[in-house]
């Protein structure tokens, strides 16, 4: 019991003493009249999911590793290491009492920056990765009526001087945030691609209120406001004054440290009308509303990120210009700089032809998007997920915990095989239908979901990389002159002056005929052509060894069913049309040429796309389908069952579909839509059904579609679900009241339960930097740089490149360049007496940045010596 | 009111005459009484959905928030594929439209206003817009239905358990006024300030993370216990802390209140002189004090029995209890429109309905009281 629980037990029993000492000697009191009322309790805020605007999706960094590796050792287990993991539902605030009473192992949701401290204290170990990151947005529009003065970018700009970062790190987010100035995500991916500049800006905008006030004051006189009394003034006597709409929900700090911007405003000279509310309460003003009406100055934004997004050539746009994707009004308003809007577009589009060119681009775009600032970056907050002392878990460094792909596969009690994981999530379980082509998006359910799934290639936590799941290798192709790149061994990749879709591949759906049509057919002959093209061997076992949970192999029909399904949803004359996928299939569309099955036994396939990745490993996907979903996986009997009851109008995949029917959405979990589907499996049963039969019959019989739907069947009657996946849990059970449910083993998995043991632990370097505490300018010096992972040396093969900037007694960067590799873990600096004569008399900083192939986070160190000329 | 007699009637006559009478005036007075809780129930229903709308403004709300999440799909779609961004602005500009559509928006407030109150009043629940029931179903009823039964087991077990232990103890107090339990009532009375939920927080800290005794929270242990039995002793082990922190959170002053007022009756004449006749202690409790009570104790208990249907947002919140307390709040902040009246009409009917009957009640167990008045 903690300190705090004993504290209030205490408390409570001397109210209760104090109350029988009191009756001792209290008089009898004159009797009042009665009171009827039965104690009513006032209504409480929910907790509810963080609020994301906008979906920039990007990488980040992590402070410590704080979890544990696994002893290697072999292991004849197969699938998950656990025997069962119990999902159950947690509120937020009870978290730690119920960890330290040892009632939760693991609460996967985990906690925000802001609640550090108190998860410090616990003592409980926790893994890190990204959180929500914050902004400050300015409205630019030119009002209506009155004078917006944040149209003016130099303004904007001078607020990056305004912010203290580090203040409101430390102040409001613990010191566990990262202070932000890029919208690319602080020390991930690109952040270590373009450490230089970034560095050099960073230190260029640091915190100087003077700098700040010094440039506000005399773009605001310039506007008519010059500062009078301290105060912004026109010729009026009016103050000017800043509507600054602040959110006060989620987790609290977007309020802490708009109240900190509000005083600097306040101090610069600004008048400030502080408005705060919920994302509810301020969304119809600064997302609904008219940038124009001049309802609103600034805006305290909070932004999402789930994916390790390697390039975020895109982010410019996005984020700061007028053709952002994000296609909000505010976005529209802003009257960007012309060489920022060309640059940021041509990023977007990747107009650029080598690495290099872009690497160039995206220094420049830094620049300039802090001459913009449409957004003051603020902070890049984290999330930290607490566990029980022995518990092996691994973090998605963008995905965190709940989300990872990777989590189900490396969970497990350190140097035991079997055990219980009591899993701890948000109270957002079963808070939508459970099924495979639109249920239940909540982090919650998705993540009880991901237990179940297997996949075809899966996203390296750590790189964001796509690794090889029960895909063998893959062969891309792309056009020549495009900037990609390869990083892993399991793929090649080649350059095409021009990538032919060949005529008989597949480049459409009819849905009237249940059939392909093919890349001749809809050309007309005439020769079609795509950018990129991959394609994919899966392991040669596949269909022998994969199995759904109710016990049946994976087989090409399962495929196939996945893969029509996706065209034929979104075709009027399908009997499951929905207007839900329109746009998503017209999106794509119009980047597919075509896509072919080479061969079924082994399974080889190949796609075409007009597509383009800076990673060859990102391109792999376009040639390959499988039988992944939004929601986990459905295999061909589970669709058929479904689509069955969707086609007769009793159930619905999507929720506005079921809305438009007035039908329940389909659960495969629980429900009216069991009863429902139960009558469909039963009809295709007696029938003997092959959906989509002129194509499906080409991959599977009447007879085994009747096996698969009886399979199915016995799992349903055996579990009381309809949930199935070829993952390495199943679903058990489910208490939908009490919102729990349990995952079991799934005994029939293929592969060993160690084959991802790997990441137990993000390979995040411990650097060190060696050399002379006092530099002769003009006199040759050499530091010595040290790169290990727990406690071994880093391997070269492993190590990108380690950068190193020397910044002189003024803060002023004068030299960037990088370091010499000597072996594994050793690195050497050599400044020529050319280099030391630049760094001037005083203090020196020579800070390093370490960028790894196996982690997307670099390690940065710093060593200070003096330099005496 | 008096009938009056006319001479030449018979007994009888005047007897049929007099019941005539009675049932005139008893089906004009419950027929007035009827349309004026109708009327009550219509303008409350009406108000509540109003309110829940904030007047309309939460259509502005939803539609910000339709934006918002268009928006993020679109982008999350286009992201990293060459889509003109005309195409990209007319799927925006195309799913809003569906989306306001699909939410009703589409419709002026005013006139979706009345469609909830028709559809509250004739029962026809509908559908809710953004809730779920726990088993995937958008049908209000089944929302309201399977959150019915958890919120009845808390809120009945621990507000009848309330009742009558605070009378029975009420009245065993009051008639030992100024004694050592009386004072200790007195003056535990105020901690009944403190809310249930604060009384749950004590309660988990000392039964769940101290002594390790009783779960933190849920209905149920996850995964249940697979027999019957074990689950019905499951949930009662998950009931004590919830339960008892409501009773605790009301115990002192709902004692203290009914010795209060049973000690006002207590000092009546008439019981002074039952006393002073020598009658038993059960029989003025019975006769003297209990009877003449007993319309008060009625009404308490009739409203005690719909009050339990409203649950308890923040001990369920404590507890993780899968009651209707939880999900009204969420229906709430969702804006669920659909839901909300869902809960309100039962509650209103009920309330309607109790209130009706209950004169009836006062009729027949007061002499006093006559119902339809009279000259």
């Amino acid at each position: 019991m903690s300190k705090f629980a004993r504290i209030l037990s205490l408390l409570l029993v001397t109210v209760l003493l104090g109350g029988m000492l009191i009756a001792c000697e209290q008089k009898p009191v004159t009797p009042e009249p009665p009171v009827d009322e039965v104690p009513v309790e006032e209504p409480v805020e929910e907790p509810v999911e963080e609020p994301v605007e906008e979906e920039p999706v990007e990488e980040e960094p992590v402070e410590e590793p704080v979890e544990e590796e696994p002893e290697p050792e072999p292991t004849t287990r197969v699938g998950g290491w656990l025997d069962e993991i119990v999902v159950s539902i947690i509120d937020a605030p009870s978290v730690i009492v119920q960890m330290e009473a040892d009632a939760v192992d693991v609460y996967v949701n985990g906690f925000g920056t802001n609640d550090l401290d108190q998860l410090n204290d616990s003592g409980l170990p926790y893994t890190t990765s990204n959180g929500t990151y914050y902004t400050l947005q300015f409205n630019p529009a030119e009002f209506n009526e009155g004078l917006n003065v944040f149209r003016n970018r130099k303004i904007r700009e001078a607020f990056n001087y305004l912010i203290d970062r580090n203040y409101i790190n430390q102040e409001f987010y613990a010191g566990g945030a990262l202070p932000k100035w890029f919208a690319i995500m602080t020390n991930f991916g690109d952040y270590a691609l373009l450490a230089d500049t970034a560095r050099r800006l960073e230190t260029k905008y640091a915190y100087n209120f003077e700098k700040a006030k010094e440039i506000i004051d005399a773009e605001m006189e310039a506007a008519g406001y010059p500062l009078t009394d301290g105060k912004y003034m026109n010729a009026d006597g009016e103050q000017y004054e800043v509507i600054f709409l602040v959110r006060n929900d989620g987790d609290g700090t977007r309020k802490a440290w708009g109240t900190y911007l509000t005083g600097q405003m306040e101090k610069l000279g600004f008048a400030v009308n502080f408005k705060e509310g919920t994302g509810g309460d301020l969304g119809p003003i600064w997302i609904a509303g008219d940038p124009k009406a001049g309802e609103w100055h600034m805006y305290t934004g909070g932004w999402g990120a789930s994916v390790l997004n390697r390039d975020q050539s895109n982010i410019f746009q996005e984020m700061y210009l007028p053709t952002s994707a994000q296609g909000l009004p505010v976005f529209m308003e802003n009257d960007s700089d012309p060489e920022f809007q060309e640059l940021g577009d041509k990023l977007y589009n990747r107009e650029f032809t080598t690495m290099e060119q872009r690497a160039e681009m995206m220094a420049r775009a830094l620049e300039l998007s802090l001459e913009d600032s449409l957004q003051v970056m603020i902070v890049d907050s984290k999330r930290f997920v607490p566990h029980q002392e022995g518990l092996v878990v691994t973090t998605d460094l963008a995905a965190g915990v709940e989300s990872a792909q990777i989590t189900p596969f490396t969970l497990r009690w350190e140097g035991q095989e079997g055990g219980t994981v009591r899993w701890a999530t948000q109270p957002f379980l079963f808070n939508g239908p459970w099924n495979p082509v639109r249920g239940s998006n909540t982090t919650s359910d998705q993540g009880a979901v991901r237990m179940t799934v297997g996949y075809a290639t899966t996203y390296d936590p750590y790189t964001g990389l796509l690794n090889a799941f029960w895909v063998d290798k893959a062969e891309v192709t792309v056009q020549t002159g495009l900037p990609v790149q390869k990083t892993l061994d399991w793929l090649t990749l080649d350059f095409a002056d021009e990538i032919v879709v060949p005529g008989d591949a597949w480049a459409d759906w009819d849905a009237e005929t249940q059939t392909f049509i093919t890349v001749d057919e809809k050309s007309g002959g005439e020769p079609v052509t795509a950018t990129a093209k991959a394609v994919v061997y899966f392991r040669e076992d596949l269909f022998d060894v994969v199995k759904w949970h109710d016990g049946s192999n994976l087989e090409m029909a399962d495929i196939m069913m996945s893969y029509i399904m996706g065209f034929d949803r979104a075709k009027e004359e399908s009997a499951i049309y929905d207007k839900q996928p329109v746009g998503a299939f017209n999106v794509f569309m119009q980047t597919f040429k075509g896509f072919k099955i080479v061969s079924t036994d082994p399974l080889i396939m190949e796609g075409y796309q007009d597509t383009f990745s800076a990673d060859a490993e990102l391109l792999v996907p376009i040639g390959y389908t499988w039988i992944n979903n939004f929601q986990g996986e459905g295999s061909f009997a589970s669709y058929a069952m479904m689509n069955s009851a969707e086609a007769a109008h009793e159930l619905a995949y999507t929720e506005s579909k079921a809305l438009e029917l007035e039908v329940e959405q389909t659960s495969t979990i629980g429900g009216p839509s069991l009863e429902i589907l139960t009558k469909h499996l039963d009809q295709l049963i007696a029938d003997g059904t092959i959906p989509y039969e002129p194509t499906l019959g080409q991959y599977i019989t009447k007879e085994q579609a009747i096996a698969r739907y009886q399979a199915l069947k016995a799992h349903f009657e055996k579990y009381g679900n309809y949930h199935q996946g070829v993952g390495p849990y199943f679903l058990k059970s489910v208490d939908l009241n009490g919102k729990s449910l349990v995952m079991a083993h799934w005994d029939q998995y293929p592969d060993l339960a160690d084959r991802w043991s790997m990441y137990s632990a993000p390979k995040i370097s411990d650097v060190e930097i060696d050399g002379p505490g006092q530099v002769v300018g003009g006199e040759e010096a050499t530091f010595d740089i040290y790169v290990t992972f727990q406690g071994k040396p880093y391997e070269l093969a492993d190590i990108k490149q380690v950068k190193f900037l020397v910044y002189d007694a003024e803060n002023n960067v004068v030299i960037i360049s990088a370091a010499e590799a000597v072996e594994d873990g050793h690195f050497v600096i050599t400044f020529s007496g050319e280099d030391t004569a630049k760094f001037g008399d005083g203090a020196t900083k020579l800070e390093v940045a370490v960028i790894s192939i196996a982690v997307a986070q670099p390690t940065f160190e710093t060593i200070e010596f003096i330099t005496a000329q | 009111m008096s009938i009056e007699t006319n001479s030449q009637e018979t007994p009888i006559e005047y007897a049929k005459r007099a019941t005539r009478e009675t049932a005139k005036r008893l089906a004009r007075f419950f027929s007035i009484r009827l349309v004026l809780q109708i009327i009550t129930i219509i303008i409350g229903v009406y108000i509540t959905i109003l309110v829940a709308n904030m007047g309309g403004y939460v259509d502005t709300i939803l539609k910000a928030s339709i934006i918002e999440e268009v928006n993020m799909e679109v982008s999350a779609m286009v992201s990293e594929k060459d889509i003109p961004r005309e195409m990209r602005e007319q799927m925006v500009r195309d799913l809003v439209e569906e989306r306001e559509r699909l939410a009703g928006l589409d419709q002026p407030f005013i006139t979706r206003s009345f469609h909830h109150l028709w559809n509250g009043l004739t029962l026809n629940f509908g559908r809710a817009r953004f809730m779920v029931s726990d088993h995937g179903s958008r049908m209000v009823r089944n929302i309201i239905l399977e959150r019915l039964p958890a919120t009845l087991l808390l809120m009945g077990t621990s507000q009848l358990l309330l009742f009558f232990v605070t009378l029975s103890i009420a009245l065993a107090v009051s008639r030992h006024y100024g004694s050592f339990w009386d004072k200790l009532i007195v003056a535990m009375s105020p901690t009944s300030s403190i809310p249930p939920w604060f009384y749950g927080i004590f309660l988990i800290l000392i039964f769940a993370a101290w002594l390790k005794v009783l779960p933190f929270s849920g209905m149920v242990d996850a995964p249940p216990p697979p027999t019957k039995l074990g689950y019905f002793l499951n949930v009662l082990k998950h009931l004590i802390l919830p339960a008892g922190s409501l009773f605790i959170s009301s115990f002192f002053i709902n004692t203290y209140s009914w010795r209060t007022f049973f000690l006002i009756y207590s000092s009546e004449d008439y019981v002074d002189m039952a006393k002073a006749k020598g009658l038993g202690d059960r029989a003025i409790e019975r006769r003297y004090i209990l009877r003449p009570t007993l319309p008060s104790i009625i009404t308490s208990f009739a409203l005690l029995m719909v009050g339990i249907w409203t649950g308890a947002t923040l001990t369920e919140t404590i507890f993780n209890w899968p009651g209707l307390g939880t999900t009204i709040y969420t229906a709430i902040s969702k804006y669920d429109t659909a839901v909300i009246v869902g809960t309100t009409i039962i509650q209103a009917y009920m309330l309607g309905i109790t209130v009706f009957f209950l004169d009836f009640l006062y009729a027949i167990v007061d002499p006093r009281v006559k119902l339809g008045g009279g000259k």
